[in-house]
């Protein structure tokens, strides 16, 4: 657990010593803070539930941004060398590396409960319904840190590593919107892959062990799959 | 201390190294000399077990790399061609980092970390960011983590690659000064480094063992007398398909 720890702790050094973590933070907390007051302004409601679709929406553009190097950048320096021949396993570098983005992109949907203490301030907002969707976004960027890490693990190139991530992002956030031209099992499995359905759950207030389950499951297999990336030999 | 036995590593259908023996004892220096792409730094990615070997065995001291890995890796202080750093943490911060990787007990990190510092000469920069200092200093903080965790095998791919001649010098002797303690594999193209720095040399060629000999016997053993005739000559006749080991 310490080298994962140690791992970890690198991975947010290195993030906050690069314009990376501070470009997300202000462009993400900047395009919030507008629609924030935008919906709150129109709707009248005290409820989260549109914000975290923009969320939602805003972390297709911006995960793969911050996700682009965490292998790619490895490769390209000639680090992944040093790190594979520490007596470090393949599981930890993958662990760690996936808790120092997950610390950060909580740090920054901790920034967001600001809304939440506006929403109290000025009127009585269902707290469970808040949590419930918090707990919803906090999910989904997870399994899209997951997605991203996974795709930086297959290439040495950041910006292939970020176009592959969009694509793929896309392909999971997007895929709701083919619902109406499928039928049968295939429509079924198109609403349980696309992101848009489980989080629309969440932001409801509504807690569902499926919706659990699929976000839990992705992030399981996306850092699996990103050991298996890595422990593949063939690339070096 | 290190034994390789009939190792082949295949990239597809190229053999990079093909039936390579040794067996390295407790305390040399050994200096693999080759031109480029002559499979050193395969080997040595093998050693390091970076590389699984396609056929063979390696022991590191006595231990089977493919069965335990981990272990061997602990034993093992590894600067490969380009030195890995991370160029946004200062020296003592990634230095710390790769004691902590490399399993050295956290009580132990600081006083191996200043012991480093100290036999790298970088006690002046530990707070420096990385991609603020010198190419000689970058190849230094490359050795002093190979160092971190006291290993009792140093393999260095290329020490003194990119260096100016002042920088050369500073490695050199730095490499001198680690011969006490432990078994050093070194590669280079620099035939003088490996005359000034190794006892026994090892010639690779296209992926095999074309020579392996100590420097004093291998000098002896030719009338040219001269390691850089004797190398250009086995790599002729190698060329020639006569082989020698």
């Amino acid at each position: 657990m310490s080298k994962v720890l140690a791992i970890a702790r690198k991975e947010l050094m290195t993030l906050f010593s690069s314009p990376v973590a501070y470009i997300v933070l202000i462009l993400a907390m900047g395009v919030f803070n507008i629609f924030f007051y935008m919906i709150v302004d129109g709707n009248r409601e005290a409820t989260l539930r549109d914000i975290f679709s923009i969320m939602e929406f805003i972390f297709v553009f911006l995960m793969p941004i911050l996700t682009m190097k965490i292998f790619a950048e490895e490769k390209q320096n000639g680090t992944m060398e040093f790190l594979m021949t520490t007596p470090t396993t393949n599981s930890q570098i993958v662990l760690g590396k996936y808790f120092g983005y997950l610390v950060f992109f909580s740090f920054l949907i901790f920034l967001t409960g600001i809304y939440y203490v506006i929403l109290e301030g000025f009127a009585q907002p269902d707290r469970w319904t808040i949590l419930i969707g918090y707990l919803g976004i906090w999910l989904e960027g997870a399994f899209f840190l997951a997605v991203g890490m996974l795709i930086s693990s297959w290439t040495r190139h950041q910006m292939v590593a970020a176009m592959g991530a969009y694509i793929f992002l896309f392909m999971l956030y997007f895929s709701i919107s083919f619902i109406q031209y499928c039928s049968g099992s295939l429509q079924t499995m198109v609403r349980f892959l696309s992101t848009w359905s489980h989080l629309e759950n969440f932001s409801s207030g509504l807690f569902t062990s499926a919706d659990v389950i699929y976000y839990l499951s992705g992030i399981g297999l996306c850092l699996a799959l990103t050991r298996l990336s890595i422990e593949n030999r063939l690339w070096r | 201390m290190i034994t390789t036995q009939h190792v082949y590593k295949y990239f597809g259908t190229q053999a990079a190294l093909q039936d390579v023996s040794f067996d390295i004892n407790p305390g040399e220096i050994v200096g693999f000399l080759g031109p480029n792409g002559a499979g050193k730094t395969t080997l040595m990615r093998v050693l390091t077990t970076y590389l699984p070997a396609s056929r063979g065995k390696v022991f590191i001291a006595g231990i089977d790399i493919d069965r335990e890995p981990l272990k061997v890796c602990s034993k093992i202080g590894y600067l490969s061609e380009t030195p890995p750093l991370y160029y946004h943490l200062t020296v003592a911060e990634y230095l710390l980092f790769a004691a902590q990787l490399k399993d050295v007990p956290a009580r132990d990190q600081r006083r191996r970390l200043e012991t480093v510092l100290a036999q790298c000469q970088l006690e002046n920069v530990r707070s420096t960011l990385i991609q603020h200092l010198s190419r000689g200093f970058k190849q230094r903080v490359g050795i002093a983590q190979a160092l971190i965790h006291d290993p009792t095998v140093l393999i260095l791919d290329e020490p003194t690659n990119g260096l100016d001649p002042v920088q050369i010098l500073q490695v050199r002797h730095l490499i001198q000064s680690l011969r006490e303690k432990r078994t050093v594999i070194l590669s280079t193209h620099i035939l003088s480094e490996i005359e000034q720095l190794a006892q026994r040399i090892l010639i690779i060629e296209s992926g095999r063992i074309i020579a392996d000999d100590r420097l004093d016997l291998l000098l002896s053993r030719y009338p040219q007398r001269n390691l850089e005739s004797i190398f250009l000559s086995l790599v002729a006749q190698r060329a020639e398909g006569n082989e020698y080991v």
